[in-house]
């Protein structure tokens, strides 16, 4: 083992103030008793946690995003999972093609992506409605799914499935039993990180949601729009809490590592 | 009567031909071995058998019954590969239960069989383990049980050995021996270790460019090699390209004795390097030794002759018999020389 040179300890942490400090103000920004964002402030409370409580709306925006970011997750999972296989394992006419596609949405700008699925919801008689919001978060977040699927089934030994068929297993068998949980840590991968960008998505969602389907990112968005106030630390500082608690869930469960890094 | 019949065999992939043509008959409970350098189509046969590859042409009949369209999930064929192809999400009971809970046996009779088999092949003990915190030699051996607790009716196996170190290749090889002669089940391996094919196998059954060489007994095969690629392949050989005239081989301005069986025109004169020893005077050919290397129970001794390059054996019995530079000459029986029409097979 040789020593970590001194130069990058210090480039080390550095990175990690600059990731951190903007979160750690808004932290402590969230604790004010004024009624106007400051830092330093001389009073602390908790009054702006108080005031998450009143504001309902953002308490339904939460769990709206929550089980947005669930579903559109786990569809874009569904439908990944398949093509991850087919893209991985198998060669085909317009293979690369049909993986361009797919990974699309990443390459687009979601201004554009957002006005283009608006335009098509509205072509349906689908605006403002949940499965179009949920349809169009799922669009966004596959690219995410398909890529750690297919970087778990690229490292996938074929003689598995070939096994399972000579011992009797049928095609199906074989998927439930042995593919899929050798698929497992890049669908566990892609599946939070899917679910954090849904979670995470404004810009697309500013156009595809509507009154009834206001998501957190959106109804934090508009508020700003209108009104300065500590609110939005103290909600940002609950979603900073929540992050970190998970993490460490995961961490202490499976090993952010292994999920993350989409290796068995 | 044959148990299993390759009837003219063939895959191609568009324009490659992986397999040209194979034709083999394999009796009940016998060890036969598919040998031949990488390339030679003895993966693509042994694919076919298995059923994960469809042939181009041929049939496959396993007991009378035409399993060439069949799935492999259907033929009941035990299978063991190269890599093993272990479950690595389940532990070494659930792999070797895997099979016959596809095949919906009772948990009471899984749970016997299982640990019957683990037992047969000495890793009771093991079955909580996952394939990951076992040994190389350990791994094998629960592939072997893994394919054989379905009751095959044939035992495939893919270079079972190539992944395993020089000792425990022996020693398992020993086993899996002993093990099928007292299972007496029909078992085809594929291999391209001459060694591995000749200890093992009831039958070799020697593979190149996609076609069958030969099919023969190892000592067999051995003694009578079909022609250059069978001599050079399975062992060490001297081969001459020489031509009949009268009684004996032509080769260059050297006679050389053999028993010719009315043969005539262009032949390959085959003569394994152990069957040479060294004469101090005389000698069909003579020739001056250029290098030897020491084997431990034998010398391989390279020499130049009037005939081209010579390879001698000779076994250690104490001082060698000569050393660089020196001029000897080299002596064998008429019967020990092979002579095969040159380009018969390749």
């Amino acid at each position: 083992m040789s020593r970590t040179p001194i130069a990058l300890h210090i480039f080390h942490w550095l990175f990690v103030l600059f990731m951190v400090a903007p979160l750690a103000v808004v932290v402590l920004v969230s604790f004010t008793d004024k009624g106007y964002i400051s830092f330093p402030f001389d009073g602390a409370s908790l009054r702006w946690f108080q005031a998450i409580w009143n504001q309902k709306s953002f308490i339904d925006s939460f769990w709206l995003s929550l089980a947005l970011g669930a579903t559109a997750a786990t569809l874009a999972v569904v439908l990944a999972v398949p093509a991850a296989m087919a893209i991985a394992w198998h060669r085909f006419p317009a293979r690369d093609l049909a993986l361009a596609l797919l990974m699309s949405p990443l390459m687009l700008p979601a201004i554009v992506l957002g006005i283009a699925i608006l335009r098509l919801l509205s072509h349906l008689g689908m605006t403002g409605s949940l499965a179009g919001l949920v349809a169009a978060h799922m669009v966004v977040v596959l690219p995410y799914v398909l890529r750690l699927v297919i970087a778990a089934a690229a490292g996938y030994d074929h003689a598995l499935s070939q096994a399972a068929r000579s011992l009797g297993a049928s095609a199906w068998a074989a998927f439930r039993r042995i593919e899929l949980p050798q698929l497992v840590p890049g669908i566990a991968g892609g599946w939070i990180i899917a679910f954090v960008t849904s979670f995470d998505e404004l810009t697309m969602s500013i156009f595809v949601s509507s009154a009834g389907t206001t998501t957190l990112p959106v109804r934090m968005y508009n508020y700003i729009a209108n009104t300065i106030d500590p609110l939005l630390a103290a909600i940002s500082t609950v979603l900073i809490a929540l992050t970190l608690v998970l993490m460490i869930v995961l961490d202490r469960l499976f090993g952010l590592d292994r999920i993350l890094g989409g290796k068995a | 009567m044959a148990f299993l019949k390759l009837e003219s065999l063939r895959k191609a992939y568009g324009e490659f031909v992986a397999v040209k043509e194979c034709s083999l008959s394999i009796g009940e409970g016998e060890f036969v071995c598919l040998l031949g350098p990488s390339g030679c189509g003895k993966t693509t046969t042994l694919q076919m058998i298995a059923g994960f590859v469809e042939p181009t042409e041929g049939r496959i009949i396993l007991n009378g019954a035409d399993i060439t369209r069949l799935g492999p999930s259907k033929r009941g064929l035990g299978i063991v590969f190269q890599s093993y192809a272990l479950f690595p999400h389940m532990t070494v009971a659930a792999n070797v239960a895997f099979g016959l809970e596809m095949r919906a046996i009772a948990k009471r009779e899984r749970r016997e069989r299982v640990a019957h088999m683990l037992d047969l092949v000495r890793l009771d003990g093991f079955a909580d383990r996952y394939p990951r915190q076992l040994s190389g030699g350990q791994r094998q051996r629960v592939a072997l049980a893994r394919a054989l607790v379905i009751e095959p009716s044939v035992l495939l196996l893919d270079e079972p050995m190539g992944a395993l170190d020089a000792l425990l290749r022996e020693e398992m090889q020993i086993e899996l021996r002993a093990l099928q002669k007292r299972l007496g089940i029909t078992t085809i391996m594929v291999t391209h270790d001459q060694v591995e094919a000749m200890s093992l196998a009831d039958r070799v059954v020697l593979l190149n460019n996609g076609s069958v060489e030969q099919v023969a007994e190892p000592f067999a095969m051995y003694e009578h090699p079909s022609g250059r690629f069978a001599s050079t392949f399975l062992g060490k050989s001297n081969v001459l390209a020489g031509d009949v005239s009268g009684a004996s081989v032509l080769v260059g301005d050297q006679e050389l004795p053999a028993d010719l069986a009315g043969m005539s025109g262009a032949v390959d004169y085959i003569i394994r390097p152990e069957k040479i020893t060294f004469a101090a005077a005389g000698g069909l050919v003579r020739g001056q030794v250029t290098a030897r290397v020491f084997l431990g129970d034998r010398w391989l001794y390279q020499l130049d002759t009037p005939v081209g390059p010579m390879q001698v054996i000779d076994t250690n019995v104490g001082l060698p018999k000569a050393v660089e530079g020196d001029a000897v000459g080299l002596v064998w029986a008429a019967e020990n020389a092979r002579v095969v029409a040159r380009g018969a097979a390749s």
